[in-house]
């Protein structure tokens, strides 16, 4: 019996596809079989970030009104053996078309199959989040240091709170460590503080993300940069492992580089 | 032949009483409390407390007594007691009184709502409001909306741990936490949020708190 997990954060635009593609690819890079399942129905774009657009046939409105079997719209990453498969949005119809109940009763059903089964929840709170987190068991809020996301995501974990699932964990992305450090941005401890959950992890921002995301293949899969890195431990921690949180002080001179300037001298 | 007195007059260590039989008939008791307050015994003015015992007197009731006892002009109704209330005006006492807890952090969007004091053991987080028709004590961070003593107590204060709220509402007084106030203090660590004789929203220590609202200490006893 595998576990849903939904991953949402109220404001649009902080990264939550992103985040659901390279985490759902990250699973799969440790072996587990894992669906991702896109609920912005009529605003899909899993699909094109994963670089399986065009092997779309079903979508899950056509599984919901029983056009089809699941496992005819799930669509496979080639890239793994058994690994990873996207249950893709419509994109002709609207997120009205589909019941939290029906969702329930799919996530219910996709778990039988998958270890992890990631939930790609659109940015609001009407209904397109209802379904979304109507069959998770866990959620993951993300969001980005500013403090319109901080408040959205303020916002979502108090409806997440109201739901039927274990307590949200917190994912900061596209944190730029330059503008942390001067303290021109909000800093991690700060978010975390004023949002008192647990925080699942820290992603730096890299232009890499948004020009592998353009080809079709997330970023996770280069293993030496800084995003990717930050992807591959929330994955671990996901399953269980206790990795520590990296540090931001990339760039800046460490305990070494600072005795070497001091010699120098 | 032994009547029955339904009314009868006592001097206490509290002053003068006017005890008011609560079996005989209102209109009887009426009728004699007349006669009684009509006697030439007394001198001077002297101010009285009238116990009603266990008949529930309705507010025309309670007019008609005090009218009746000042017919005479040496007396004066101080306080009128009475063993009973009627069960509504219980219930809302009971919630008045009462004072609720909620445990967690008010975030975003959530309202919480009391009766009587509210206890909020966590945050309220920017947009979070928390609402009570007595006091708010808030364990933790305000950083949203709170509105004290919303039915119209004027008594009624807002305290918090570290009070850094957006905006403060007491009764009908609302203020909103601008830069340009000058009662926000550089350390919002342990305030208190009242209203001021000025009939402004004041904030001070919440060590201040016993001099400026002793009512509100409910404790009895100790040493």
């Amino acid at each position: 019996m595998g576990e849903a997990i939904v991953i949402t954060s109220g404001k649009g635009g902080v990264g939550k596809t992103t985040t659901s593609a390279n985490l759902g690819t990250a699973l799969a890079l440790q072996g587990k079989k894992v669906c991702l399942v896109d609920t912005d129905i009529g605003l899909r774009n899993l699909d094109v970030i994963l670089g399986l657009e065009n092997r779309i046939i079903y979508d899950l409105v056509d599984v919901i009104a029983g056009r089809c079997k699941i496992h005819q719209a799930l669509v496979k990453d080639k890239r793994f053996e058994d690994g990873l498969y996207l249950l893709p949005a419509a994109q002709t119809t609207d997120k009205n078309a589909v019941e939290p109940e029906q969702m329930k009763e799919l996530i219910t059903e996709l778990k039988r199959d998958y270890d992890y089964i990631l939930i790609d929840c659109p940015a609001g709170i009407e209904q397109g989040y209802k379904n979304a987190v109507a069959g998770a068991d866990r959620a993951i809020v993300v969001t980005t240091p500013e403090i319109s996301a901080v408040r959205d995501a303020d916002r979502i974990i108090g409806l997440l709170e109201q739901e039927d699932i274990e307590p949200p964990k917190l994912i900061i992305n596209r944190i730029k460590s330059r503008l942390v450090n001067s303290g021109d941005a909000l800093d991690v401890n700060e978010i975390t503080t004023h949002l008192s959950i647990d925080l699942l992890g820290i992603v730096l921002d890299d232009e890499k993300v948004i020009s592998s995301s353009n080809k079709g293949e997330p970023v996770v899969m280069d293993p030496s940069n800084p995003a990717a890195i930050g992807y591959r431990n929330i994955a671990r921690r996901i399953l269980g492992e206790s990795v520590p949180l990296m540090s931001l002080d990339e760039g800046k001179p460490g305990f070494f580089g600072k005795l070497k300037t001091l010699f120098a001298k | 032949m032994t009547k029955q007195h339904y009314v009868t007059i006592k001097g206490t260590k509290d002053g003068l009483v006017l005890r008011l039989d609560d079996k005989c008939a209102y209109s009887d008791m009426i009728a004699e409390l007349r006669n009684k307050v009509s006697e030439n015994s007394l001198e001077g003015l002297a101010e009285v407390k009238v116990h009603t015992g266990n008949r529930f007197c309705n507010e025309e009731e309670l007019k008609e007594i005090m009218n009746v006892v000042h017919e005479s002009p040496h007396l004066r109704v101080s306080k009128i007691q009475s063993e009973v209330i009627t069960i509504e005006e219980c219930n809302r006492k009971v919630l008045e009184k009462q004072s609720e807890t909620y445990i967690g952090i008010v975030r975003s969007g959530q309202v919480v709502k009391a009766d009587g004091d509210l206890v909020v053991i966590g945050d309220v987080n920017p947009n979070g409001r928390v609402v009570a028709a007595g006091s708010i004590y808030i364990l933790g961070r305000l950083k949203g909306i709170a509105h004290a003593g919303a039915t119209g107590n004027e008594e009624a204060v807002i305290a918090a741990s570290w009070l850094e709220a957006t905006h403060l509402m007491i009764a009908d007084k609302l203020e909103t936490m601008t830069d340009e106030l000058t009662i926000l203090s550089e350390q919002p660590e342990m305030e208190c949020a009242y209203i001021h004789p000025n009939g402004f929203i004041a904030i001070d220590r919440l060590q201040e708190l016993r001099i400026l609202r002793p009512n509100l200490s409910t404790f009895k006893g100790g040493s």
